[in-house]
């Protein structure tokens, strides 16, 4: 069965979660993102690339409308998401929010019980009935982010006690713990070390099977390892967006080859 | 003369401060390598003279009237002062005074005529000794200072005890003034109670303070149960925290989270105007508006309220605490990191429930800090009661009666005739000891409760 999903997978590489059209992205006076055209595979994981400040994490947030929350961005342009446009007058961002989960830079544990971390986002949605459903949903949900093993016996401690990896583990955890179809995570190893960044990018190539997966990294080895497409950003352009493999190898534009090789960043 | 001392000082420390700095850059300039830069050796040569003449010569002011006084009585013709009181004394040594200050009243006798001469002249002397008390310090000091001066001297070092020294010295000044007052709170509270028994001041259900204080008084017999006026001070702050804080926590929450820019421009300004209305004025809005309309609405419904009541004082000064209340909500809620807002709306919460769930839980500290202040300020509250509650004690919790406070109770108990040795004056003082521990064990359990029930985020 599983072996059967693989192959389908493989087989339907052109089933878009994610396209984007014409986005431009301001804020006030700034152009972040000048003309953005990029289609998003479904359970892909896509990495986005590029020197500081040329607005991966801009982009990102707009697939979330997580630049509603800022009042001077103005974004224009087409994203949808299975075919419906997200910026559209009858699609309510607080649910976009829940299909579209969210991990940052920096974890952020809410200052409450492990548990109620997790719980936060289906109660809020009425995910579950009942609480042995919300204990079920609770557990799946910290499995899924590879830390119910740490976590098990003292799941009513403050999440904000637990150490930096775990902490951005129980984020995660918190945003699957929704549902969402589409994961976005902004730089999630930045904070972390070597040993926890590694669990982390373990736990994204599993999130691969349910979810389709957008990550921002500086990193061009952890793009490298947990995406299969890549998109290289530069002054607010996409600049070559393809295979992981053909970018890394055989990258087109100039530009590309001269950040994967060090030269501007 | 005095300010002769002061300027002497001023001048010698700042040059204190040039000849050792230029000495410190002499060396560096000859090739050592100083431990500190110059400047603070400069600064180090100001603070070591500044601070310690400066308590001198406070000393020394505070010190010479006493010294001076003393001794002017000390050489009066041996005989003058035999026979007299203190009270007395004190009259003669203030007639000398006035002499010596230039205002003769009547016909003196030649003694105090000579005895103010006497302190003139003492008082010249006195001036005189500080100024070169001052400036022979300086000098020395200077000298001191000037002797450390080497490149491998810890200027830096020296300033920062200095400094540190003094930062101490200022917090001590404060516990040591609120040690002060409590004291004085508790000796004459103690006085109090050796008139009036401890079990009747504080379960005796009646207060009727106004005894006589000389015998040819006519007035109430007397009576010191303090419940019927703590319970005037619980109604009232009651009734107005329980205003102040659901509309100071929405405003601020509101003002916070959903006001468009222009709305929030022009509130924030407007509460804090609020905050500065003397609270005498608030005392007669209450007299005129508020209690006036409280009981029309009560006689329209048919229940009989008094002309001056709680609710009128607490509503009005619920009001009056309200912008406490938000700007120090507003202030918790911006100090939460915004991470967590972005992670609560990333979760798809909306705004309100961002606000409520993980913004308010986080804030809770600050705002339940700003609650407390509240409830003291409320508890303290003396200007709205006096003319909005009433001055009758009555032992109720009905906010539609008129009572009275703690505070109030001090006012009137002080005001008009007053002596020191009786119960009606002393008991001012045993309600201020009392409403100090009410506050203080407030104070103390609500920090234990947001001890407890904090949610750190960080
Ligand atoms: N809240 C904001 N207000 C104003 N300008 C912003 C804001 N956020 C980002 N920008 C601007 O938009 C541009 C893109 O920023 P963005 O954060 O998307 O970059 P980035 O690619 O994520 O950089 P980094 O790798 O450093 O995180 C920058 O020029 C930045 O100054
Ligand atoms: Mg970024």
């Amino acid at each position: 069965m599983d072996a059967l999903r693989t192959v389908t997978r493989d087989i339907d590489t052109n089933s878009t979660k994610i396209s984007a059209r014409g986005v431009q992205v301001h804020y006030g006076d700034t152009h972040a993102i000048k003309d953005v055209d990029v289609d998003i595979k479904e359970r892909s994981v896509t990495a986005f690339i590029g020197p500081s400040g040329c607005g991966k994490s801009t982009f990102l947030r707009c697939i979330n409308r997580m630049n509603d929350t800022i009042d001077i961005c103005r974004v224009t342009g087409d994203i949808r998401i299975d075919g419906d446009d997200i910026y559209d007058r009858s699609i309510d961002p607080v649910q976009l929010r829940a299909r579209v989960g969210m991990v940052f830079q920096k974890p952020n544990p809410f200052p409450k019980s492990i548990y109620d971390n997790v719980a936060y986002g289906p109660k809020i949605h009425g995910l579950a009935r009942s609480r042995a459903e919300m204990d079920e949903i609770v557990e799946r949900s910290l499995r899924r982010g590879a830390i119910w093993d740490e976590v098990k016996d003292r799941l009513h401690a403050p999440g904000t006690g637990l150490s930096g990896g775990q902490q951005q583990r129980l984020c995660i955890a918190r945003a699957v713990a929704t549902d969402p179809e589409v994961l976005l995570m902004d730089e999630p190893c930045s904070a972390l070390d070597p040993i926890a960044t590694a669990q982390i990018e373990e736990l994204i190539d599993t999130l691969r099977e349910k979810y389709t997966v957008v990550i921002v990294t500086h990193s061009m080895q952890q793009a490298a390892r947990v995406s299969q497409k890549t998109a290289f950003f530069h002054l607010g352009n996409l600049v070559e967006y393809g295979d992981t493999d053909d970018i890394f190898t055989n990258p087109k534009d100039r530009r590309t080859e001269s950040y994967i090789s060090g030269r501007i960043g | 003369m005095t300010t002769l001392a002061f300027a002497i000082l001023l001048v010698a420390s700042l040059a204190a401060y040039a000849l050792n700095r230029r000495a410190a850059t002499t060396i560096r300039d000859g090739g050592a390598r100083l431990h500190s830069v110059s400047n603070y050796h400069g600064l180090f040569a100001l603070l070591l003279m500044l601070v310690p003449v400066l308590v001198v010569i406070l000393i020394w002011l505070v010190l010479q009237g006493p010294v001076v006084n003393a001794m002017v009585m000390w050489a009066l013709p041996a005989g003058t002062l035999d026979g007299l009181d203190t009270g007395q004394a004190d009259l003669i040594l203030a007639e000398i005074q006035s002499i010596s200050g230039g205002r003769i009243f009547g016909d003196p006798e030649p003694w105090k005529l000579a005895a103010a001469a006497h302190l003139t002249e003492l008082r010249e002397l006195a001036a005189l000794g500080l100024v070169l008390l001052t400036a022979l310090l300086c000098l020395a000091i200077m000298y001191v200072a000037r002797r450390k001066v080497a490149a491998g001297f810890r200027a830096r070092q020296g300033v920062e005890r200095i400094i540190s020294g003094l930062m101490i010295f200022c917090s001590v000044a404060a516990i040591f003034t609120t040690v002060g007052i409590v004291a004085s709170l508790a000796f004459e509270t103690y006085k109090f109670l050796r008139l009036v028994p401890l079990t009747e001041f504080l379960f005796g259900l009646n207060w009727e303070p106004q005894i006589p204080i000389r015998a040819d008084q006519i007035a109430a017999a007397g009576a010191f149960g303090w419940l019927p006026v703590i319970a005037g001070t619980i109604v009232i702050t009651f009734v107005a925290i329980f205003i102040a804080v659901p509309i100071g926590l929405l405003s601020a929450i509101y003002l916070f989270e959903f006001a468009p820019k222009r709305i929030r421009s022009v509130a924030k300004p407007l509460l804090e105007i609020l905050a500065g209305v003397p609270t005498v004025v608030y005392g007669f809005f209450a007299i005129l508006v508020v209690a006036p309309a409280i009981r029309s609405l009560g006689a329209s419904m048919g229940i009989p309220v008094a002309p001056n009541t709680a609710l009128a004082a607490g509503g009005v000064m619920g009001i009056m605490l309200v912008p406490f209340i938000s700007s120090f909500a507003d202030d918790a809620l911006s100090a939460v990191p915004r991470s967590m807002r972005d992670g609560a709306l990333a979760l798809g919460a909306t705004r309100a429930e961002t606000v409520l769930n993980v913004l308010f839980p986080a804030a809770i500290p600050g705002i339940v800090g700003g609650v407390l202040l509240a409830v003291s300020r409320a508890i303290g509250e003396t200007m709205i009661v006096v003319m909005a509650a009433g001055l009758m004690a009555n032992l109720t919790l009905n906010p539609l009666e008129s009572v009275t406070t703690v505070t109030v109770q001090i006012v009137t108990l002080l005001i008009g005739d007053t002596s020191f040795d009786n119960p009606k004056t002393l008991a001012a003082f045993a309600l201020g000891m009392m409403l100090f521990i009410v506050t203080l064990i407030i104070n103390i359990f609500a920090l234990r409760i947001v001890r407890k029930y904090r949610e750190a985020y960080d």
